[in-house]
């Protein structure tokens, strides 16, 4: 195995890491606005690849044009869902203990997980990949698939976007003034409940788009929300709370981590995020990016 | 004073209703025999328990119809353990304490298996197991009360390997859950192998956790340990999404993949799924060729509009074996039926079959073939099936007795 096989797993890695920011930064972006510990953002994710699945039979797969059809369509169907939770029940709980929080969310997680059981059943389902992603390109004498290549360019898109979205748009200032202080933010006449939401819903159509990537990517069932929440709470916590750079570093150092690890200690994968994030917690709490709370 | 004699009156009244329909209850239990199913609905999971639930409703309805068992009627109770251990354990208690159920089955999850395993002995409550292969149950974790009606991991583990030793494969790598499942079938497999085909070079094993949906990490490590043939146990949603995520890799050019077939994978992977693919199933319906199974398909098939899928075969046959056990038992006693299971024999879908006295092992065994498409079909099914009985690879009796709790 010379140098090249050690890059190829790298840039393996790196794509396996964008998979979970995309979601995992809708989640940060809620966490540091509002101060959610929202476990139902697994099943936005789990939900997004669904209507994924459901829009891909009426607008058909193969080509690259419906597969970007998919990727407009689902996500805003997340944010809506999103919206209206929001409006319904997360209102209610900001500022609230954290056991309260985790309560309502866990148990909105095991009910739209159930909704899903019972508008799509039990099958594994998926979505094909457009033609010309699903082969790979020969790169250093190893194959890359070019789905991959895919997840890993428009990651760094949506990490680009948010930053430009977060510091160089008023939007972004108001999102992260909400964040260090909302009660300033209010008295300057800013709307800070409507921040708020915006927050929310911009988090759900994140995750609603992650889960349109990972339907073409493998085969979605019931219950994978809550396998990538537990990851995306590892990246939150390694790359610190609210902030986006965190999360995309967070992310890559658990794909390509569990990328490296696989070939001298590949019993330890199952736990390396787990690890990652203890260590993080010992050493820095607040995370590679987060701020010490006051 | 007569608002306190109207509300007096009211609240007996209410009192002796709900007497009276708890004494309905328990005389309508009295003419049924309970059988307290923990699944599990949710999850990778999911489908596997949509074919064992259809089995079983299929059966019921089926054993109800010719009147039942001693003039009784069979009532299901279903549960879902959602692949927790732990919440298997607490819906055994409920079944056993609550519900009062004479019998269990059980589910999918290894896991959730081994600790309802350990309620039922604790309850004294007979508990089948339909469709969880691993073979701690009956091995490591047996007790007079649990019994095992398909092939188990090591059976699985030591067919493949007998394929793989004298089928001119040079090394072979693994990939499978890092959970008592995955584990149990790869000592199984390189066991065989270091015993029987020392020639087979054993490279690394890969563990992914379970529910995982990403393969990236492993399929170029795997790939770079050049296997003829790599053993795969991943299962439900994960094995079609592994294959998918592995064919742009050239994974199926490189290497040869061996795994377990069942129909849900055949019908996930639909014509994604490579042929040529070495591996087994424990019920194809479409390869048993029992004149038993040849009716049962085309009913299913007019009813539901699908083939049945193995767990839907095991299921019923279990409820077979289980409800035979209990016309000989004469009695819904949990030890005489227990005692009446050692060495029962009975005709099942997948034709005859017996209990071992030792280990309440069914005899069943697996079916070995290769990937291959066939026109009545939208899926692969298995081609050139040769049938392995289970008395061919289930753990020896002398060495059974090491491995199980001593008495």
């Amino acid at each position: 195995m010379g140098i090249e096989f050690f890059f190829m797993m790298f840039v393996n890695g790196l794509s396996q890491g964008m998979g979970i920011f995309i979601v995992a930064s809708g989640l940060s972006l809620v966490f540091g606005t509002l101060r959610v510990i929202n476990f139902a953002h697994g099943s936005f994710y789990m939900i997004g690849a669904y209507i994924a699945v459901s829009l891909s039979t009426l607008l058909g797969t193969g080509s690259l044009f419906s597969f970007l059809l998919l990727m407009v369509l689902a996500p805003p169907a997340i944010a809506l869902l999103g919206l209206s939770l929001e409006i319904s029940l997360f209102r209610r709980i900001y500022g609230k203990e954290h056991l309260l929080q985790l309560l309502l969310t866990y148990a909105l997680l095991l009910f739209l997980d159930d909704t899903c059981r019972l508008i799509w059943g039990g099958r594994y389902l998926g979505v094909s990949r457009p033609v010309i992603l699903a082969g790979s390109i020969d790169f250093l004498g190893h194959s890359l698939p070019t789905y991959n290549i895919f997840i890993l360019g428009m990651g760094a898109l949506i990490a680009l976007g948010l930053w430009l979205l977060l510091y160089r748009s008023r939007s972004g200032n108001f999102i992260r003034a909400a964040t260090s202080n909302p009660r300033m933010l209010g008295a300057l006449g800013v709307n800070v409940s409507k921040v708020r939401t915006g927050a929310f819903v911009m988090g759900a159509w994140l995750a609603g788009l992650g889960g349109v990537f990972m339907a073409g990517l493998g085969t979605i069932n019931l219950g994978m929300g809550v396998d990538k929440i537990i990851e995306c709470f590892a990246v939150v916590i390694i790359g610190g709370l609210g902030s986006i750079g965190g999360a995309l570093l967070g992310s890559l150092i658990i794909g390509v981590g569990l990328t490296l690890i696989q070939l001298p200690f590949g019993k330890l994968a199952v736990v390396f995020p787990y690890i990652a994030m203890a260590l993080i917690l010992i050493i820095r709490p607040w995370g590679l990016f987060g701020k010490t709370e006051r | 004073m007569k608002n306190y004699r109207s509300r007096v009156f009211i609240g007996i009244l209410a009192l002796v209703v709900a007497i009276g329909i708890a004494q309905m209850k328990n005389a309508l239990a009295a003419d049924t025999i309970k059988f307290g199913f923990i699944g599990d609905a949710t999850g990778t999971g999911a489908e596997l328990y949509r074919g064992q639930k259809q089995g079983l409703d299929w059966f019921f309805e089926e054993a109800n119809a010719s009147g039942g068992i001693f003039g009784k009627k069979l009532e299901l109770i279903v549960r879902d353990a959602k692949l927790k251990a732990d919440v298997g354990a607490a819906l055994a208690r409920e079944l056993i304490l609550d519900q009062k159920v004479d019998f269990l089955l059980g589910g999918i999850s290894s896991a959730v298996c081994l600790a309802v395993s350990n309620v039922a002995k604790e309850f004294k409550k007979p508990y089948m197991i339909q469709s969880t292969n691993t073979s701690t149950l009956v091995e490591e974790a047996f007790h007079k009360y649990v019994a095992q009606g398909q092939p188990n991991t090591n059976m699985l583990g030591r067919g493949l390997g007998y394929f793989v030793g004298k089928s001119g494969f040079k090394s072979t790598a693994y990939i499978g859950n890092d959970y008592t499942f995955g584990h149990t079938l790869w000592k199984s497999y390189s066991d065989y192998l270091k015993k029987n085909a020392p020639h087979v070079e054993l490279k690394k094993s890969f563990w992914a956790k379970q529910g995982e949906d990403d393969f990236t990490p492993f399929i170029q490590p795997l790939m770079a340990q050049n296997a003829d043939i790599v053993y795969c146990t991943l299962w439900g949603g994960q094995l079609p999404a592994f294959i998918k995520q592995a064919t742009p890799y050239g994974f199926f050019k490189k290497s040869k993949m061996a795994t377990l077939f069942d129909l849900i994978v055949l019908i996930g992977s639909g014509t994604d799924m490579p042929e040529g693919l070495l591996g087994y199933s424990v019920a194809p319906f479409y390869a048993i060729p029992t004149p038993e199974m040849k009716v049962f398909n085309e009913k299913f098939y007019k009813k539901y509009n699908e083939w049945p899928s193995d767990y839907v075969i095991l299921s019923y046959d279990n409820m077979k074996g289980l409800t035979e056990a209990i016309k000989k038992a004469g009695s819904t006693d949990p030890d005489r039926v227990m005692k009446a299971i050692e060495g029962l024999r009975f005709v099942g879908l997948r034709g005859p079959m017996y209990y071992r006295p030792e280990d309440h092992l069914s005899s069943a065994g697996l079916y070995m073939g290769y990937t291959a498409a066939d026109p009545k079909y939208p899926f692969r099914i298995l081609k050139d099936v040769t049938y392995v009985p289970g008395e061919a690879v289930w753990t020896p009796v002398e060495d059974l007795k090491q491995l199980q709790p001593k008495k």
